[in-house]
């Protein structure tokens, strides 16, 4: 059986390597590099984080993204064929609002796969909600999930919306 | 001297000031009458007030060139009499270049498509000059990178105004999923997430939202 890739994108400091780590079953490949310019964190990543799970006989591959724009043909490379979109913003750094938005846009308008907005950080408040993020970025409610990365449980969350959706989508045509 | 600064103090002049030897430009020629820029030429042509919005922006940004001052001189032709009093073009566009500046990494990428969700002109005379022209694309759906091929003006300036009309409501970007058909995969979503919760949440639990 084919594997199949989930796209895993977002602003830099977005939780997508920690998603990935967390989801995966085998260890996670990443290319964490000394952050060249000030971002927040000491490391990023400059090519792809990637991580796999088996459910039942279907492989899934995760992909992650790198944040910079400079690295944005990984994002048409990744995007291409895959079975869904995660993107991740963080709840508590609303200045990155504007920069997920402008990639969630770029990749969804160039490639007709389903997405799901994930906001990190919802254990640690003050944070923004599924309910205030959504109408910043033009999508309905029910494509956005609010997560702790790290948590699996909760991690996991927004994988299982995306395959909600995406049921619901097939049952309807 | 800035353009900013030459601007004030020639402008109370009726007269042509030309601009040349510009990085990304090719000569430029302002027209004022009576504190008021009436007309741009861009090379041997007049420019509509989008694109010489555009083309005061990419002045003020230029920094280097050379200039000359004729006085009385005014233009042949000039379809579209601007009758844009200096102090105010001036502020509007220094602002834009800030607001540019602050908003680079937000601007929508050159070629993510955005369409109209509404008919209405905005009320801001530098959003509604590209609304007018770029209306009629965008009802078909356009990216910046097509705007600005089309209407003859700076890819980052086409990509500014699209984050203005974004930020308003009157665009929004176009979902590829809901134009395009992809691939499906029937029955795979259902199976993927009958396993899913079955190893995040065990045999019989429920995956709650």
């Amino acid at each position: 059986m084919e594997p199949l890739k989930v796209v895993v994108a977002g602003p830099v400091g977005a939780g997508k390597s920690t998603i990935i780590r967390t989801l995966s079953e085998t260890e996670v490949v990443d290319t964490d590099a000394l952050a060249s310019e000030e971002i927040g964190k000491e490391t990023t990543t400059v090519a792809m984080d990637y991580g796999t799970l088996h459910l039942g006989d279907q492989l899934l591959y995760l992909f992650g993204t790198p944040g910079q724009d400079r690295f944005d043909f990984m994002w048409d490379v990744l995007s291409e064929g895959a079975l869904g979109l995660l993107m991740l913003v963080r709840g508590d750094r609303p200045e990155d609002f504007g920069p997920a938005r402008r990639l969630l846009d770029y990749i969804t308008s160039r490639h007709p796969v389903p997405y799901v907005l994930g906001v990190t950080r919802q254990d640690q408040p003050p944070v923004w909600g599924p309910d205030e993020v959504a109408p910043f970025f033009g999508v309905p409610l029910e494509r956005v999930v609010g997560l702790n990365a790290k948590d699996p449980r909760s991690a996991v969350g927004p994988l299982v919306r995306l395959l909600e959706l995406i049921m619901a989508e097939e049952q309807a045509t | 001297m800035s353009l900013d600064d030459l601007l004030p103090f020639i402008s109370s002049r009726d007269g042509a000031l030309e601009l040349f030897n510009l990085r990304r430009l090719p000569r430029v020629t302002l027209y004022f009458r009576k504190g008021r820029l009436n007309c741009v030429y861009l090379g041997s042509k007049p420019v509509d007030a989008l694109q010489a919005r555009s083309v005061i922006g990419e002045l003020i940004e230029a920094r280097k060139g050379s200039f000359e001052f004729i006085p009385n001189a005014q233009p042949r032709v000039c379809p579209e009499v601007l009758g844009w009093p200096v102090d105010h073009l001036l502020i509007s566009v220094t602002t834009t270049s800030d607001e540019y500046a602050q908003l680079a990494d937000r601007l929508p990428h050159p070629e993510t498509v955005f369409e109209l969700t509404h008919i209405a002109v905005p009320d801001d005379t530098r959003i509604s000059d590209f609304w007018k022209r770029a209306h009629i694309y965008l009802q078909e759906g356009a990216s910046a990178q097509q705007l600005a091929t089309k209407l003859g003006m700076p890819v980052d300036h086409a990509r500014f105004y699209l984050l203005k009309l974004q930020q308003l409501g009157a665009v929004v970007a176009v979902r590829a999923s809901q134009k395009q058909k992809r691939e499906r995969r029937a029955g795979v979503a259902a199976r993927l997430l009958g396993s899913l919760k079955k190893r995040f949440f065990g045999e019989g639990s429920a995956w709650s939202h």
